[in-house]
């Protein structure tokens, strides 16, 4: 009994201290947050949050509270609820670690910022939120969260808002994750009405769902999440700085539409055409993201397109039923993806603003630290064995090789791996090997702990965490365990091939001259004419469609055919024509009167 | 003096008659003391109008008699009331129909309105519609409702369409006495007494109408605009008495369209009472021009001399305003 009481007033425990700096300025005259505050706030928080983890551990205890019932109507409740389980347990420090890295590198990176404050309080806001979309335990408060998250991308990418490209790209994170919005409340319409409730519990029911809410879900994911189809903002959303990057759009906020998938996983589970969606666009977007990511030149959209393809690996898991091991491969790919931004926000300092990886180069003597944890990250991104994204990665490899879905989704998906290490090992080399490419006089400084630290503990969790966290998970559903020896190490072969590729190709670049333009090449340059084609066209289709309407369907047709001037004619011509048929002609009159008496007669 | 007697006693025997013999000569008795009154003034237009008066009325009188003989001869019978033999019934229903001046029948109408003097053109619209109207009364428990309301219907559409075009104030109210026709006779079969309010009412509407206009001596739209020079008090109740033949709500005209529509869609007829309301939205629209004229706007000159003064003041202008 009182490990659930424990339980449930650490993690309150938690809520409280992140809370706290919002609030107390409004509440005390005197007390202003400052950036210090703020990062030793969320560092107790997590320290703090490693005690409800523990308990869950060593328990196994699951627990849900619910508080204070908002009345809705008669039969429908909500109450605000918040489900302590496997993942929203182990999503808290792992989210609130990363948090503490993210602020402590951001106050140097921002430093010289006059509205670092309100940056760090964006920051302490967008984890509220996502912290809330965690805990929900109904879709209203996951929904909050939701919204809360969006909300805080939009601010926080628009930044430097004095810069046109940071507001598109803003604009159009906002856009896109609206039309994900669509599907979900699609889905919480569904639920509303059907199962006339929004808990969790309630909606997991052992009979087959509807494909119609479920494609509202995966419409949603793929709106939050990036997957192919709504993916241009992804890269786009490179535009806010960097700790804005490793925190939003690498290890937390793009990895709530898997999360919501995660949690409605029980609905997924039986109907067939949900789950080979998943796979495909899953593999789709890994594949898609990978390719676009071999020839990018700027160090953050290689990360930003990464990330892009390891969350369609996730879509994959979920599409192979496997929400556990999703998630596995989102608490992992949170430590390394994080420290790759910091490292490459380290880097841009370092070089005084510059982005572009064919102007770095020869940076292992100047900046060690920083380039070897970028050299640990990278080798954790690619899978390599027992790092930390070996664990989850490999794992997901296996059991799409051994499980009786889609081939063409496992060729897509192995392919990507290759790419994945491809890019990698490209950006890489790039930076760090061979010659400096940099002008000469460079700010090159990474002496400050403020920066060093950070990405150094970002470092040893990439390492230990995989191993730690399966280590305290149960899987819920049993691992393959025995299969031919081919496909056991399909996924490093898959790398191992990536690799050679790229030292293959970055020998190349020694002997050629100027690249000379192919079809491959724009393809993957200019993202696969997504952008391009969509972007223009939707938005020229609605506004002239608007116009259409509002000038036509309005003012023509209505007003002035079927409307009131259209009426007005018609009398017109009603009184003209039967004017002149009144002549005053009497032989007339008399003829027309015999001929309607006969006309009578003969008819009634 | 002694047309007027004539009239008088012609009406009288039309009402009070059983037979048909006596109802066709009361009916004539009015038709040949009318003729003088409409040719009075020895003018072309008066003398084509009286002529083709007389055309149309004999021609009705002639059917009429006709019709009546066919039913004594199926019936073996003279009474009114007893009209059994289905095509003297229809016949019956055109001759009143040319003798009242509903569509087809109607186009006589307006040329002998126009032909004849304003007080004339009152004796015409109101007096004389009232025998044929009793003989309708009295026979329209037998009558054929389809062809009375397609007549009606069509009354009303062209009163209103015809209506729109005309700027000689006797033909606007010659169409406007077609349209109200319309609205009596389409009731006739159902509820013959709406039947005589509507035509009462009409009446009293019409003559103050009449008088006024005789006072003032507006015989075109043009000269309605200056009417407001000569007696402005009898401007004022012109215009309320046109609106009240519109049928606008809180006048007494609105009183029988109001009960032919109930009366109607008791009946289940809401079709027919939908489309005769929105027809009379045509009629609407010529009385308001002529409210317009008369009393909405001013001339752009103005005359402040008085012109002719009728010696007979107007009667009851106030009446159809309660």
């Amino acid at each position: 009994m009182e490990t659930a009481l424990l339980l449930n007033t650490s993690m309150l425990l938690t809520l409280t201290i992140i809370l706290t700096p919002m609030f107390l300025p409004l509440l005390l005259k005197n007390f202003q947050s400052s950036p210090q505050t703020l990062t030793t706030t969320i560092k107790t928080a997590f320290l703090v949050s490693l005690m409800p983890t523990t308990l869950f551990m060593y328990s196994g205890l699951d627990s849900i509270t619910s508080y204070w019932e908002w009345k809705f109507t008669m039969n429908f409740k909500i109450p605000l609820s918040f489900k302590m389980d496997q993942y929203s347990m182990l999503f808290f420090p792992i989210a609130l670690f990363v948090t503490w890295s993210i602020l402590q590198f951001a106050m140097s990176y921002m430093a010289s910022d006059p509205h670092i404050t309100k940056f760090f309080s964006y920051l302490t806001a967008f984890l509220i939120a996502m912290l809330t979309l965690t805990l929900a335990n109904n879709m209203f408060l996951l929904f909050i969260g939701w919204e809360g998250v969006g909300i805080m991308s939009f601010l926080l990418i628009s930044w430097w808002h004095g810069r046109a490209e940071a507001n598109t790209a803003a604009l159009q994170a906002v856009l896109y994750n609206r039309i994900g919005d669509i599907g979900l409340i699609m889905s919480m319409a569904w639920l509303a009405s059907t199962l006339n409730s929004w808990e969790m519990q309630q909606m997991f029911s052992p009979m087959e769902t509807p494909t119609l809410p479920l494609l509202g879900l995966i419409l949603a994911a793929t709106g939050k999440s990036a997957q192919f189809g709504l993916h241009p903002w992804l890269p786009a959303a490179m535009e806010g700085p960097t700790p804005v990057s490793a925190l939003l759009h690498s290890s937390t906020m793009v990895v709530a539409g898997i999360f919501l998938l995660i949690r409605s996983h029980p609905l997924l589970t039986n109907n067939k055409t949900a789950l080979t969606l998943c796979l495909c666009l899953g593999a789709m977007s890994t594949l898609f993201a990978a390719t676009c990511a071999l020839t990018q030149n700027d160090i953050k959209k290689i990360i930003a397109f990464s990330t892009s393809s390891q969350l369609g690996l996730m879509m994959v898991t979920i599409g192979l039923n496997l929400p556990q091991l999703a998630f596995l491969h989102i608490s992992t790919h949170a430590f390394f993806k994080a420290m790759l931004f910091l490292c490459s926000g380290s880097i841009i300092h370092s070089l005084n603003g510059e982005q572009d990886i064919r102007k770095m180069g020869g940076l292992q003597k100047t900046l060690p630290t920083t380039t070897s944890c970028l050299t640990v990250g990278n080798m954790a991104l690619m899978g390599t064995p027992f790092l930390a994204g070996f664990f989850s990665k490999d794992l997901i490899i296996e059991n799409l090789n051994t499980s009786y879905l889609n081939t063409w989704a496992l060729l897509l998906t192995l392919l990507a791996t290759t790419f994945t290490a491809t890019y990698s090992l490209r950006m890489t080399l790039l930076v760090q090997a061979e010659s400096t490419r940099t002008p000469t006089m460079t700010p090159m400084n990474e002496n400050s702990p403020q920066t060093l630290n950070p990405i150094t503990r970002l470092a040893l969790g990439s390492t230990v965490a995989g191993l730690l966290i399966t280590s305290f998970m149960t899987p819920t559903q049993t691992p393959p365990m025995t299969m031919p020896m081919l496909t056991k190490t399909a996924a490093i072969i898959a790398t191992t091939l990536g690799l050679i590729f790229a030292l293959e190709l970055a020998n190349m670049t020694h002997t050629m001259t100027h690249p000379k333009q192919n079809n491959l090449l724009n393809f993957s340059s200019t993202l696969g004419y997504f952008n391009i084609l969509t972007h223009r066209l939707s938005s020229t289709n609605l506004l002239y469609t608007g116009q259409k309407i509002a000038t036509h369907l309005t003012d023509l047709s209505w007003y002035k055919k079927m409307g009131p001037e259209g009426l007005a004619d018609l009398q017109l011509m009603a009184s003209k024509a039967s004017t002149t048929l009144h002549k005053g002609l009497i032989k007339a009159y008399l003829s027309s009167s015999a001929l309607s008496i006969l006309v009578i007669l003969l008819s009634l | 003096f002694i047309l007027m007697l004539s009239l008088t006693l012609g009406t009288m025997i039309t009402i009070t008659s059983n037979h048909w013999v006596t109802a066709w000569a009361g009916l004539e008795i009015n038709t040949l003391a009318v003729i003088p009154l409409i040719s009075k003034s020895h003018h072309p237009r008066a003398i084509e109008a009286a002529t083709k008066y007389f055309l149309t009325q004999a021609t009705a009188s002639a059917l009429m008699l006709f019709s009546s003989m066919t039913n004594a001869w199926s019936s073996g019978q003279w009474d009114i009331t007893q009209l059994t033999n289905p095509p003297s019934c229809l016949l019956l229903t055109a001759a009143i129909a040319i003798k009242l001046g509903l569509t087809p029948f109607h186009f006589w109408f307006p040329e002998v309105l126009q032909g004849s003097s304003l007080t004339t053109a009152l004796l015409l619209s109101t007096a004389m519609k009232f025998p044929p109207t009793t003989i309708l009364l009295l026979t329209s428990h037998s009558l054929n409702p389809t062809l009375l309301s397609t007549m009606a219907i069509m009354s009303i559409a062209l009163g209103g369409w015809m209506g729109l075009n005309q700027t000689q104030t006797r033909k606007i109210l010659a169409f406007s006495s077609i349209s109200h026709l319309g609205w009596m006779t389409i009731i006739i079969t159902y509820n013959p007494k709406l039947t005589l309010l509507t035509f009462y009412l009409y009446s009293l509407m019409t003559t103050s109408i009449f008088l006024s206009m005789n006072s003032t001596n507006t015989l075109k739209l043009s000269t309605l605009m200056t009417s407001w020079t000569k007696a402005p008090m009898l401007n004022t109740t012109l215009m309320l008495t046109l609106l009240s033949l519109a049928g606008l709500p809180p006048l007494t005209g609105f009183l029988p369209k109001w009960l032919i529509i109930q009366e109607l869609t008791k009946q289940e007829m809401t079709t027919t009472a939908t489309t005769i309301s929105m027809l009379s939205l045509l009629g609407l629209f010529f009385y308001l021009r002529l409210t317009y004229c008369s009393t909405i706007t001013l001339p752009p000159n103005s005359s402040n001399k008085m012109k002719q003064w009728s010696i007979k003041k107007p009667v009851n202008t106030l009446t159809p305003t309660l």
